[in-house]
């Protein structure tokens, strides 16, 4: 057992509003420098639609992540034979108009338009070439629009869906669409790391954060085709690859990652997971269908002892292991599960799991009163609008059981939370509800907290960083004792 | 950094002795770089024109050359050829006119003291009996046909140059090269002999090339003593030869030029034809035909 730990993060889609301020927020802060207008270290992507860059999650087209091969796994895009005939030229690297060319407005124009009979206005300029353009997509193209022709029906998750249930998603009465905000999901198997040929990325060992050494780094850009999530980017300015970073210096010092921090639904938990890196082989080698089981036991319990004990003899600090009991990602994943990784069949492993969302009931106006098409306060799965297996494709790797029983038990909480606050439920019914949805009463009040109740501790239970232990690795940190301090730089010419 | 009073005192008579070593060091290695700097500079950047008391190159001999301009004069002149000939300097006419319309360059990195150290040594090395730069008095018997053989195989590489320098056909050509030619990054050696001005001058830039491509290559690896003479006879017999420039070869090279990036092209798409192509534009393309 080789015991390390990980940041991991969940995101709960039900409660996640679309307002892009976690985008922002990261934007301000780490990609408005020349050369990374066009990246979204984090992006939030109307589902169905086709997401940043478009279509990303089309393999067969971006070759990300990887594959079965000969009882083994292999990138994709490329190995170690494949990058040497292709270092200079990396044939699947998505072009600008698959993210999108960057835009402002020249907004001099507003003032300093001649008199005319029309307003003036701001016309868009590239900020790539500086030059007037016509805007043909964004980041967030057909953002809130469900049931588009051209965007939301292309979405590579739709495969696999009858013709049906495909026409019933762009009923007029039936669009739904929910939000799915992403950034890096630093994997336990990334693609990234692995296809490197400079050896730049690497997986951080005290945290497990993917990083890009921006030393090491050649630009050859295998990484951008290998991340089958498409989250490192290339800078044009510096040359060189960027991606996500967790917002380390942040986590370093006790903060919470900008998109956690400003998330205004409060849609984000950040915790230590300890798991079993000797593991990642076995796990990434499984089958479709056992993906997600062989991923959540690779999670290892952080309160039984022996998993302590091999945390400790692996280096792991007693204040990780300890921040990991207090974990809330822990208890998503693993204790409740009901929060699921996206496109495990990619097989890298994320360690950013997603609550799936709860789609609406079906209403109809019935006079001046909406009234509810389901039997029942809340819906029927099945007759819900959002197909199953359309979320099963995107957080379970196609499997519907998975997904149902992430739901149910959700599902099974609000029935009973219904029948404690507001009592049109009888509490046995909510109760025969819970053990239905393999939900205790313990866990389905631990649900209703952590998802409507949380604090801001009880959603970031962030690791101390113990930098000042690391750094006894490299120097003694008494080196400058009593050589520092209140003292003269240079000698008065009197006194002292 | 604070330190106590006492080590500052030791600290402060130890910086004393350091400067005071330091500075009796670099007086003798100054004494010694002062008489070293000028002549390696002379040999880089001079002789391959000039020689002291050994006849004239392209450029005149040197020997008592402050007979016969003043000091200031020849500073000036060192520092700014062309901006002297260009004032309309009689005595720079008229070395232009000697050297049959050839003008001095300003020789890199050099200064005013510079100047002052080269003019120096010139002097000094007048006084010699034999002046260390009396130039290369390579054998001035008559080259023989097995000279221009072997000057030709130097040429084209079929024999190394002995100290590893790259051999002349990497970047020049003479005319009577046939099928492609040589390089042509450098000049067409065809007339060389004639330019440099016979054996004595050719031989001079062959021993020291002072041309700002060939400099940094040759000084690593000059051309040896006893491949001057051959390389010599070569290309006088191409400058007596002086055959017309070989215009089919220059065609045919660009031809073949234009044919090979053709094919690479041809190449390269096939090996990368399933690369990646673009989504957006094409998705967007089709849900409108549809």
């Amino acid at each position: 057992m080789d015991v390390r730990s990980q940041i991991s993060m969940v995101f709960h889609l039900d409660k996640c509003i679309g307002c892009h301020t976690c985008s922002i927020a990261c934007k301000n802060i780490w990609t408005d420098r020349k050369g990374t207008e066009y990246m979204w270290w984090n992006n939030v992507e109307t589902k169905p639609g086709t997401g940043y860059p478009t279509k990303w999650e089309d393999q067969d087209k971006y070759k990300g992540g990887w594959e079965k091969s000969n009882g083994s796994i292999k990138l994709k895009s490329t190995g170690k034979g494949r990058i040497i005939p292709n270092i200079f030229h990396h044939p699947h690297q998505p072009s600008m108009d698959d993210y999108y060319e960057p835009w402002t407005y020249k907004y001099d124009e507003l003032f300093t338009a001649p008199e005319g009979t029309d307003q003036p206005t701001a016309r868009p300029i590239s900020m790539v070439t500086g030059k007037h353009m016509d805007i043909e997509a964004g980041p967030n193209w057909d953002d809130d629009l469900s049931g588009s022709p051209v965007y939301a029906a292309n979405d590579p998750n739709l495969k696999g869906l009858t013709a049906e249930q495909k026409m019933q998603l762009s009923a007029i009465e039936r669009l739904v669409f929910f939000y799915f905000p992403r950034i890096c999901n630093h994997c336990l198997n990334p693609g990234c790391v692995a296809s490197c040929p400079s050896g730049a990325l690497h997986k951080r060992g005290e945290d497990g954060l993917v990083l890009v050494d921006q030393e090491r780094c050649r630009g050859w850009r295998s990484c951008i085709a290998a991340c089958p999530y498409k989250k490192t980017y290339y800078n044009w300015q510096t040359g060189k690859s960027e991606k996500c970073i967790l917002c380390f210096p942040r986590i370093e010092s006790g903060q919470a990652p900008a998109c956690f921090h400003s998330c205004v639904g409060r849609i984000r938990y950040l915790g230590v997971l300890l798991y079993d890196a000797d593991l990642i082989d076995e796990v990434a080698n499984k089958p479709d269908d056992e993906l997600i089981d062989a991923h959540r036991a690779m999670i290892l319990n952080p309160h039984d002892p022996e998993v302590v004990r091999a945390a400790q003899s692996n280096g792991v600090h007693d204040e990780v292991i300890k921040s990991a009991q207090k974990s809330p990602v822990y208890k998503f994943v693993k204790e409740w599960g009901i929060a699921l990784p996206p496109h495990i069949e990619y097989r890298t492993l994320p360690m950013l799991f997603y609550v799936p969302p709860m789609l609406p009931v079906m209403t109809a106006m019935d006079g001046n009163a909406k009234k509810n098409m389901t039997e029942g306060l809340f819906p029927d799965f099945d007759k819900a609008r959002a197909p199953m297996e359309f979320l099963a494709n995107l957080f379970s790797g196609g499997n519907t059981g998975k997904m149902r029983y992430a739901l149910k038990k959700q599902m099974a909480v609000r029935q009973y939370r219904r029948a404690v606050t507001v009592g049109d439920i009888s509490q046995e019914a909510a109760n025969k509800m819970l053990v239905e949805a393999d939900c205790s009463v313990e866990q389905a009040e631990g649900i209703y907290n952590l998802t409507s109740l949380c604090t801001f501790d009880d959603r970031f239970v962030i690791p101390p960083a113990n930098r000042e232990e690391a750094i006894q690795m490299m120097r003694d940190p008494l080196e400058f004792k009593q050589s520092v301090g209140f003292g003269l730089r240079e000698e008065p010419e009197r006194g002292a | 950094m604070q330190r106590s009073r006492k080590s500052q005192t030791h600290a402060g008579s130890a910086r004393i002795a350091a400067a005071v070593s330091f500075a009796f060091v670099s007086l003798v290695i100054c004494s010694t770089l002062r008489a070293q700097v000028p002549a390696d500079y002379f040999k880089q950047n001079c002789a391959s024109c000039h020689t002291i008391g050994g006849g004239r190159l392209t450029g005149p001999d040197l020997k008592n050359l402050s007979e016969r301009q003043e000091r200031d004069w020849l500073v000036n002149w060192m520092l700014d050829p062309e901006g002297t000939l260009k004032s309309g300097d009689p005595y720079a006419v008229k070395l232009q006119k000697e050297a049959r319309g050839a003008v001095m360059t300003r020789s890199p990195g050099i200064t005013r003291s510079l100047a002052v150290a080269l003019l120096d040594l010139i002097d000094q090395e007048s006084q010699l009996e034999k002046s260390q730069f009396a130039g290369t008095q390579l054998s001035d018997r008559p080259l023989l046909q097995e000279d221009i053989d072997e000057g030709t195989a130097l040429f084209l590489g079929q024999t190394k140059l002995k100290n590893g320098g790259p051999s002349c056909i990497g970047c020049h050509t003479v005319n009577s090269l046939t099928g492609l030619g040589g390089g042509r990054l450098g000049l067409n050696l065809t007339r060389a002999y004639a330019r440099l001005e016979g054996r004595k001058g050719l031989s001079a830039w062959l021993l020291a090339p002072p041309s700002l491509t060939m400099n940094p290559i040759f000084t690593k690896h000059p051309i040896d003593e006893e491949e001057v003479l051959p390389l010599v006879a070569f290309l006088k017999n191409e400058t007596e030869r002086d055959e017309p420039a070989n215009v089919t070869a220059m065609i045919n090279f660009m031809l073949y030029g234009i044919g090979g990036a053709v094919v690479l092209l041809v190449v390269f798409d096939l090996l990368w034809n399933r690369r990646f192509r673009g989504v957006r534009q094409p998705m967007v393309n089709e849900s409108y035909h549809n």
